[in-house]
């Protein structure tokens, strides 16, 4: 397995006058293949995290390095190329145009990336079959159910073949059922595909079906457990009592 | 393009405030052509009855002067002018005519009726009764029909013309014309009866003359006030062109705030738009969309919407000229000069007014989309 994400002592503050410190200091390494979740409570910085890693957001201070190109200072053009090429990400909620259709959701990177129509489509249809929603194609989002919509977003997410897909509490809108069919889902596409993972979740279960998780305390990884069998152990020391 | 395809999926699928932002333009721009297509069939109108009456020179006597001498060598002169087509010399002065108990001040006019007819087609094309050649022949006269109405004078019947210092002599009424108005109290009789009248030798007042071209006529104006006489041409003579023009120009003007009121609209629409559409556009720019992707949506949406508009208010306007056009309403009317509300749609128009609403509308278009491509995602996103 090779590093496909290094952050080296990540910093951001918010705030002019009274400082927020929404980051402090992160180190972490992310595998390439890996399902990480990240898990803390509100206001810990996970989403922050989040942001910093899929180019949304930018360090105050600190390096990420992507696939081995220092993007901390990258320009707002090369981020959005690199967002498109590299990245997927699901929402809590959907996000999708409402304009369009399903098949016309999964299609939008790859038009923003400058793919033909015909061949975006060919790819968005695959991708909508892969998620069973092969029989809605042409539904738009307000003809979906919250579950179905969500997949819709899942294949929008992989549209472009990203190396990496960011899930911001990607069934933390969704009933239990429709939960484990997305992580079920996802699951499945990491191992097909390798892709990369990474999950902000405030949803236990989900995170202990991963093979990383992280915990997030005021800005610092407090906690680190992996995957061992069917446990988890952890990983240098965990400050539980945060 | 994705931009087309995300700014022509918003415009189909908010139809109500297409078709608003749409009818708002189009209206504004038909309203335009509408007007200007009337002014452009005033003009020609106008110009028809330039063509027809108002001689295109005139040569008048010196300052001081009653009267022009020597009159013969300006009609050669004037004839050696290339385009000159007609030269008509009259010797013009008030008289009083009466017939009966009534009394009218007329503008008589001796004239030579063939050189007249050639200017103002008073013979061919005006009388009602009697002919004009008829006044060569010794004491006749020809009138214009109101002032033979007010006479209450008809062909065969005399006048008595009378003015101080003139000789007070009975005139035959030969011929009566009727020009709609454009002629009033006017009447033709023979130089040689004019003279006569006024106890003159051989002496005009004007030589009219009537070119092939008419704007020809400030130049040959110009080229007969270098020989010493008196010349003005009709656009010196009538302010009309110039009036028609200026208020062409000031209502266009006027139309045009309209049709910038009625594009920027198109910006408040696409401000509504732009603050509806927050997370989607922090959506878009997570699945890699540019600033520059962003922006360019909204100025393509602004831009079809203007040029949208203009094109059917072209359209529309077009269609409304053509139709108020063949109800051809009767604005004046004489025996034959009949003035008929004409509409005459510059083509230039059709083409110059979608550009100038595109260019409006994209211009309106600016600030929201400039507003929208600058959206941190991260706060998009959140909402």
């Amino acid at each position: 397995m090779s590093k496909i994400i290094e952050i080296k002592k990540l910093r951001k503050v918010y705030g002019d006058g009274v400082e927020l410190v929404a980051l402090d200091d992160v180190d972490l390494t992310i595998e390439e293949g890996e399902v990480l979740s990240i898990v803390g409570p509100s206001g810990s910085g996970k989403s922050t995290l989040l942001n910093m890693i899929g180019l949304l957001d930018t360090p105050s201070n600190g390096e990420i390095w992507l696939k081995g190109q220092n993007i901390s200072k990258a320009s707002s053009k090369e981020r959005a190329r690199l967002r498109n090429k590299e990245l997927g990400f699901i929402f809590q909620y959907h996000h999708l145009l409402p304009e369009f259709s399903a098949v016309e959701n999964v299609m939008m990177p790859l038009l923003i990336a400058g793919v033909e129509k015909k061949e975006a489509r060919h790819r968005a249809i695959t991708l909508l079959e892969e998620v069973g929603l092969g029989d809605q194609l042409n539904n738009k989002p307000n003809q979906l159910s919250g579950g179905q919509n969500q997949r819709v977003a899942v294949a929008r997410a992989l549209a472009g073949h990203p190396s990496i897909v960011i899930g911001d509490e990607p069934t933390g809108n969704l009933d239990s059922k429709s939960s484990d069919m997305i992580y079920e889902l996802l699951r499945k596409l990491n191992r097909e595909m390798n892709q990369t993972f990474i999950l902000v979740t405030h949803d236990m279960d989900m995170a202990e079906k991963t093979d990383r998780i992280l915990r997030l305390v005021d800005g610092k990884i407090v906690c680190e457990m992996l995957r061992d069998g069917d446990k988890f152990v952890t990983r240098d020391l965990c400050k539980l009592d945060k | 393009m994705f931009e087309l395809f995300v700014a022509s999926k918003h415009l189909i699928s908010r139809r109500r405030q297409t078709i608003l932002a749409v009818g708002a333009v189009a209206l504004a721009v038909a309203i335009t052509i509408l007007f200007r297509s009337l002014i452009n069939g005033f003009e020609t109108t106008l110009n028809d009855i330039i063509f027809e009456f108002v001689p295109h020179v005139t040569v008048l006597p010196e300052d001081g002067e009653s009267y022009i001498h020597l009159y013969k060598t300006l009609i050669e002169t004037i004839w050696a002018i290339p385009g000159v087509v007609a030269v008509s010399p009259a010797l013009s002065t008030t008289a009083s005519f009466a017939h009966d108990d009534n009394v009218e001040n007329v503008v008589l006019r001796g004239v030579i009726p063939d050189e007249l007819n050639k200017i103002s087609k008073i013979g061919s094309d005006y009388m009602v009764e009697g002919n004009l050649d008829s006044i060569q022949n010794g004491r006749r006269v020809a009138l214009d029909k109101e002032l033979a109405d007010e006479l209450e004078v008809k062909v065969g019947d005399s006048v008595r013309a009378s003015f101080p210092d003139a000789k007070t002599m009975s005139l035959v009424v030969t011929g009566v014309f009727d020009t709609g108005g454009f002629s009033p109290n006017y009447a033709y009789v023979s130089l040689e009866t004019a003279r006569d009248f006024l106890g003159e030798g051989n002496v005009i007042t004007d030589v009219q003359i009537k070119l092939d071209d008419i704007y020809q006529a400030n130049e040959v104006a110009s080229e007969l006030s270098a020989l010493g006489y008196n010349a003005e041409s009709w656009q010196s003579q009538s302010g009309i062109v110039e009036t028609i023009q200026s208020r062409k120009f000031s209502n266009t003007m006027i139309m045009l705030l309209v049709i910038v009121i009625a594009s920027f609209g198109i910006a408040n629409i696409m401000n509504l738009l732009v603050l509806e559409k927050t997370k989607e556009i922090g959506m878009m720019m997570a699945m890699g969309a540019t600033s520059s992707n962003i922006r360019r949506i909204f100025l393509i949406e602004s831009g079809i919407l203007g040029l949208a508009g203009g094109a059917a208010g072209c359209l529309l306007g077009y269609l409304i000229s053509a139709y108020v056009n063949s109800l051809a309403i009767a604005i004046s009317s004489g025996p034959r000069f009949s003035v008929i509300l004409t509409f005459i749609v510059d083509p230039w128009d059709l083409l110059a007014f979608p550009l100038i609403t595109l260019l409006l509308s994209i211009i309106a278009g600016v600030y929201p989309a400039h507003q929208a491509s600058k959206l941190d995602p991260v706060v998009a996103l959140r909402g």
